[in-house]
């Protein structure tokens, strides 16, 4: 816990600062005047105007810089340009939608991906493990936009068994929710699940073939327990570090099956900003989920740290 | 020679009709093609105590694993029984089986780190042990037998270190953690396989001593497999001599060390070294009087500057031409820390060191003074080939031309017993012995005056030790060379040093004549050491220490 | 003098041939078929088809015949012929994003091996561009550079950099500490000898599995790129593209959707694979 707050806490948050600074920077590295170019051609002389008063371009660098962060800090972002209307309200609107499709993406990941490691390690040359593995290289060599494609062609189209897109309340109606939330889901969680299901085989193997194990065989402990008590404990630090970077893929991927799904998420609004060049709402996005990162990296550490002794008392 | 292919009549079995445990019968083990294990025939009575001894390759230790059938993937019982208590452990199902091991027979590793699960509580894992068989107990009660197990192979304040993780003892606390899971249910066979071979000395001493104590207290039938004749002449009655997969002899361990019947074990027990064989060092080179290598005041430390922690706190030394100084000291004495230093290899905190009277700098250092190494695996860059590793100091000293470089490494693999032609091959295609062979000839090649040898021999079987040790002393007589020789294991370094100095806590606490420190100790360290090393009684009559 | 005799053959693979070993197995030939083949029927593109990928026909969403063996897309241009040359933009990409990432991230990290303050920026940087994960630090430089071919590369090639970097550092922290490492410094090796002639060849191995692995983000890259419009710029045919422009026809001509799927999985299951034999060949 100490070596976690003196030594990973202030590297974390070096990373977000030094983040914060990259995505502030963005904005000045684009050539001629940014105003002008962030404006658009088409933009009126009280457009650029206004751009130029809200970057506050003629201040030096740093004061610029701590104004963001305390617009970012306060909750007040500012005006977008092209899409129109509060950039805080725009990310209010999608976060919670986002935030569902990842967080159902990621229990998916986990109920997928930790039966089959356990199955397909608990060592029995069964059928069913072959054809396990089989998916899982499946589900790791497709691109999400194939596999939503595919789901969409299978699942809607061909089935007809749920919508191909769209989105709905979990709240007003969350059977309807749940059924316009299992495709985009499952598309999300399936390349994650397979490359965590291969680290905790892979992990789960490795702890298997470890001199420890062949101890506690040759105490006369059963199989079964060898696998869920001696190995698990062992392959489940490195897992966990693993389903934190899967978190990130998550997010980013998060884009890709929103367009594909016509979720109306982050996804959308940030994309919708990097194609239109609406350069608040795209920064104050980039700077939120390198946060989010950030903040799920620190806590698979402490996570690590609880599950592994060695770390933990260091 | 006839002997050597002849095999002489097994010594008959010692009657022991009270209860024959444990029978091994013709057992076959196999890899594939290859056969490991042949023909290995045994008893063992309740309560007696059978060593195997062997050099690598043996199937010793292949013998031990097939006890339990714990064989690594690849292995297979072929042939032959192990019946304990009449039943034949190599044809039970695994279910079967599973309920005997850790009950009936128990089996302890060589690696107590590696063999100890790192992210469990040793409780916890003493309880995993304790609820593996049967009957089931209440928590409380594994709980206190888990403590009484921890009170009996004597780790202190047992009760409250349950909670503790394997990194939070020290190797023969682990070693004793690892005895006790085994007696868990009071087995009537404990296997050993190596149990000693990754400790000091002194705690070496210690474990072996636990498991004299549990083989005379309980009854409990021992099985010690180990490379080391001492070891096994410290604990075990009777012993047993494999070579290739075979038993070569066996019988009681008094009678097979004094009188052995078979060559092999002869060759053996002659190339064991022997703390009371006075130094021959002496008959092999004369060291010069002025000192070649002076050290005074040597400290490094590792870590952060404020929580450093002092591998060596002062350290004097002097090395004569010609000398050989053994070094001896337990893991953590900062020994390799020394040698390091002695090689440029880290620049020291404090403290000077002086070669022929100047301060020595970083480029006369890695001309005159080289290293050969303890691992002779690890040491030997796998990407090269012989040559090239041989030619590597050549080169960096820029030293002749290619073919000047290619007549001087086929001269250095002459001088040190491999044929000219090991040049142009890869460094995996040698045995362990080899190797060491071509670290020594690559540590020449800049004609250094000083050569520091980092447990040259301890990877070593003791054929080969026996072997390299004569290279290194020819190659002293034939090249003046001073050699600083470290190592952990007393009688070793007797035999080939003029002086010992014996390395403590990163301080040298004492250092004089070999035979003056082995015969007449002034520290109490060195005493300490002295008595740890295993005694074997001697093949001619007399002259026990 | 005692020479001793030694051992007529070499009975232990080299860290090398176990790689080669590694591609001999069913998972290694299939993954070099399937690159094999997809990556030939790009590069021969111009001989397998006449039909200018760009040219758009008077026929839309024609099915197969003889002039458009795989029919024609919603602007009447040739399927197939996109296709090859989609393969081969894709190919052209990857091919320079991968090595330039590769270059880039082995030198940071021999950069970082030089001392303990380069390491330290050297390991803050690469956590600065992976806190940027996946697909967000494409959009980020797209932000910056606009769409096109080069920022598509640019990207592949800076998210590719953390993970060879990252690898090599490791590889030359373990070798580094190895004996024979030490054995050549004693032998009077300088240190930058040590690192690049002894240290560097036995650590760039793993970098070679790592290799197979961004081939395939980076078709993923490309891919996810395209899809949201934001990658190679029309009419250019990517992978992506090709996907992305069928998705609005899927139930009416899944053709459309099913071919450049199909070659776009062939091409990273193959990647895929080669990178798991390869990783399996260097376990065993």
């Amino acid at each position: 816990m100490r070596t976690f707050l003196f030594k990973r806490l202030p590297s974390g948050l070096a990373v977000l600062v030094a983040a914060s600074f990259t995505v502030f920077l963005m904005l000045r590295l684009i050539p001629g005047d940014p105003a002008t170019t962030l404006a658009g051609p088409d933009a009126s002389p009280a457009t650029v105007a206004a751009i130029r008063e809200r970057l506050g371009l003629d201040a030096p660098l740093l004061s610029q810089y701590l104004h963001w962060l305390g617009q970012v800090l306060t909750g007040d972002l500012g005006p977008s340009y092209a899409i129109g209307g509060q950039v805080s309200e725009l990310i209010g609107d999608g976060l919670a939608a986002t935030f569902q499709l990842t967080l159902a993406a990621l229990l998916l990941v986990v109920v997928l991906a930790v039966p089959t490691a356990l199955y397909a390690a608990s060592g029995r040359r069964r059928p069913l493990a072959g054809a396990l593995r089989a998916l899982t290289t499946g589900a790791l060599a497709v691109p999400p936009f194939v596999t939503g494609v595919l789901l969409v062609l299978v699942f809607a189209v061909g089935l007809g068994l749920l919508p191909a897109g769209g989105h709905a309340s979990l709240f007003d109606a969350p059977d309807l929710a749940v059924q316009y939330l299992a495709l985009p889901a499952l598309c999300l969680a399936l390349p994650s699940a397979a490359i965590l299901a291969r680290y905790l085989q892979d992990g789960l193997e490795r702890a298997l073939g470890e001199d420890y194990v062949r101890n506690a065989t040759a105490l006369g402990v059963s199989r079964r327990r060898i696998l869920w008590r001696h190995a698990l404990p062992n392959a489940l630090p490195s897992a966990v570090t693993v389903l934190g970077l899967q978190i990130g893929q998550l997010i980013a991927g998060a884009v890709v099956v929103e367009r594909i799904f016509a979720w109306p998420g982050l996804g959308q609004l940030i994309e919708q900003g990097v194609s239109r060049r609406d350069y608040p709402v795209v920064q104050d996005l980039l700077l939120l989920v390198v946060a989010g990162y950030v903040a799920v990296q620190l806590l698979t550490d402490l996570l690590y740290s609880w599950l592994d002794p060695r770390v933990r008392w260091e | 020679m006839t002997e050597l292919i002849d095999r002489p009549p097994l010594v008959e079995q010692p009657p022991s009709p009270t209860a024959e445990l444990l029978r091994v019968r013709e057992l076959h083990v196999s890899f594939g093609e290859r056969a490991a294990v042949r023909g290995v025939d045994f008893a063992l009575g309740a309560g007696e105590s059978l060593g195997i001894v062997g050099e690598s390759g043996s199937g010793k230790s292949t013998t031990a694993l097939a006890l339990l059938r714990m064989l690594p993937a690849g292995g297979r019982i072929t042939g032959g029984s192990v019946e304990l208590d009449g039943r034949d452990l190599a044809a039970l199902p695994e279910e079967a089986l599973r309920a005997v091991r850790g009950k009936r027979i128990a089996m302890i590793f060589q690696d107590p780190m590696s063999s100890l699960n790192p992210v469990l509580s040793v409780g916890r894992q003493l309880d995993e042990a304790l609820r593996a068989h049967g009957e089931r107990r209440p928590k409380a009660e594994r709980a206190s037998r888990a403590v009484e197990l921890l009170e009996l192979v004597g780790v202190p304040k047992a009760a409250s270190r349950l909670g503790d993780f394997p990194h939070q003892f020290s190797g023969g606390q682990r070693q004793r953690i690892m005895i006790a899971l085994a007696l868990a249910h009071d087995a009537q066979v404990l296997v050993a396989d190596e149990p000693t071979t990754a400790l000091d000395p002194t705690v070496q001493r210690q474990i072996l001593r636990l498991l004299a104590r549990i083989n005379r207290e309980r009854g409990t039938a021992l099985v010690v497999i180990s490379h080391d004749l001492g070891v096994i002449a410290e604990t075990c009655s009777r012993l047993l001599v494999m070579r290739d997969g075979e038993v070569v002899e066996q019988g009681a361990t008094t009678l097979l060390l004094t009188a052995p019947r078979h060559s092999y074990t002869r060759t053996l027990l002659a190339a064991v070294p022997r703390l009371d064989a006075p130094s021959r060092a002496a008959a092999n080179s004369t060291p010069g009087a002025e000192p070649l290598l002076v050290v005074r005041g040597l400290a490094k430390g590792y870590g952060p500057r404020r929580r450093r922690n002092a591998a060596l706190e002062s350290v004097d030394l002097e090395l004569h031409p010609g000398e050989t100084l053994g070094l001896v000291g337990e893991s953590g004495s900062g020994k390799s820390t020394l040698a390091r230093a002695l090689v440029g290899a880290h620049a020291p905190d404090a403290g000077g060191i002086s070669f022929a009277g100047q301060p020595l700098d970083g480029r006369r250092a890695r001309r005159e003074i080289q290293m050969v190494f303890q691992d002779p695996y690890a040491s030997l860059n796998p990407r090269l080939t012989v040559g090239r590793i041989i030619a590597e100091p050549l080169i960096a000293h820029r030293v002749g031309d290619r073919a000047q470089r290619q007549a001087r490494v086929a001269e250095l693999l002459e001088q040190v017993g491999l044929e000219a032609s090991a040049a142009a091959r890869s460094p995996r295609e040698f045995s362990g012995g080899q190797r060491q062979r071509i670290g020594i000839a690559r540590a020449l090649a800049p004609e250094p005056s000083v050569l520091v040898c980092d447990e040259p021999v301890s990877a070593l079987d003791v054929s080969i030790q026996a072997q390299v040790i004569d290279l290194l002393a020819r190659l002293q007589r034939e090249l003046g060379l001073a050699v600083l020789f470290i190592a952990h294991d007393l009688a070793v370094v007797r035999q080939v040093s003029h002086r010992i100095a014996v390395l403590h806590r990163g301080r040298i606490v004492e250092s004089g004549p070999a035979d003056r420190v082995v015969t007449a100790p002034e520290h109490p360290y060195t005493a300490e050491l002295l008595a740890a090393v295993p005694s074997l009684p001697t093949p001619t009559a007399g002259s026990l220490l | 003098m005692t020479t001793l005799s030694l051992p007529s053959s070499a009975p232990l693979l080299r860290p090398r041939n176990r790689y080669v070993a590694g591609l001999l197995t069913w998972r290694g030939v299939t993954g070099l078929v399937l690159v094999g083949v997809v990556a030939l029927a790009g590069l021969l593109a111009p001989w397998l088809t006449d039909a200018d990928p760009d040219a758009q026909g008077a026929q839309a969403l024609a099915g197969p015949s003889g002039a458009h063996p795989l029919g024609t897309d919603d602007i009447g241009r040739d399927l197939l012929s996109r296709i090859l040359h989609g393969i081969l933009t894709d190919l052209s990409i990857i091919l320079t994003a991968v090595p330039a990432g590769a270059l880039i991230g082995a030198a940071l990290a021999l950069l970082a091996a030089t001392s303990r303050a380069a390491d330290l920026v050297v390991q803050r940087l690469f956590d600065l561009v992976l806190s940027f994960p996946g697909l967000i630090l494409g959009l980020a430089v797209t932000a910056i550079l606009g769409p096109g071919r080069w920022p598509v590369v640019i990207i592949i090639a800076l998210a590719e950099v953390p993970y060879f970097g990252r690898q090599l550092r490791a590889g030359v922290l373990v070798q580094r500490e190895r004996e024979y490492a030490l054995a050549a410094r004693v032998g009077g090796a300088g240190r930058a000898r040590v690192l690049l002639r002894h240290v560097l060849p036995n650590a760039v191995d793993p970098l070679i599995v790592q290799g197979a692995v961004a081939l395939s983000v980076g078709v993923f890259i490309e891919g996810a790129l395209s899809f949201l419009g934001l990658g190679v710029r029309p009419p250019q045919p990517t992978l992506g593209s090709l996907i992305s422009g069928s998705v609005a026809y899927l139930d009416t001509d899944p053709l459309l959707a099913a071919a450049p799927l199909a070659v776009t999985t062939a091409l990273v299951l193959g990647f895929t694979l080669l990178a798991e034999a390869l990783n399996r060949g260097a376990r065993s």
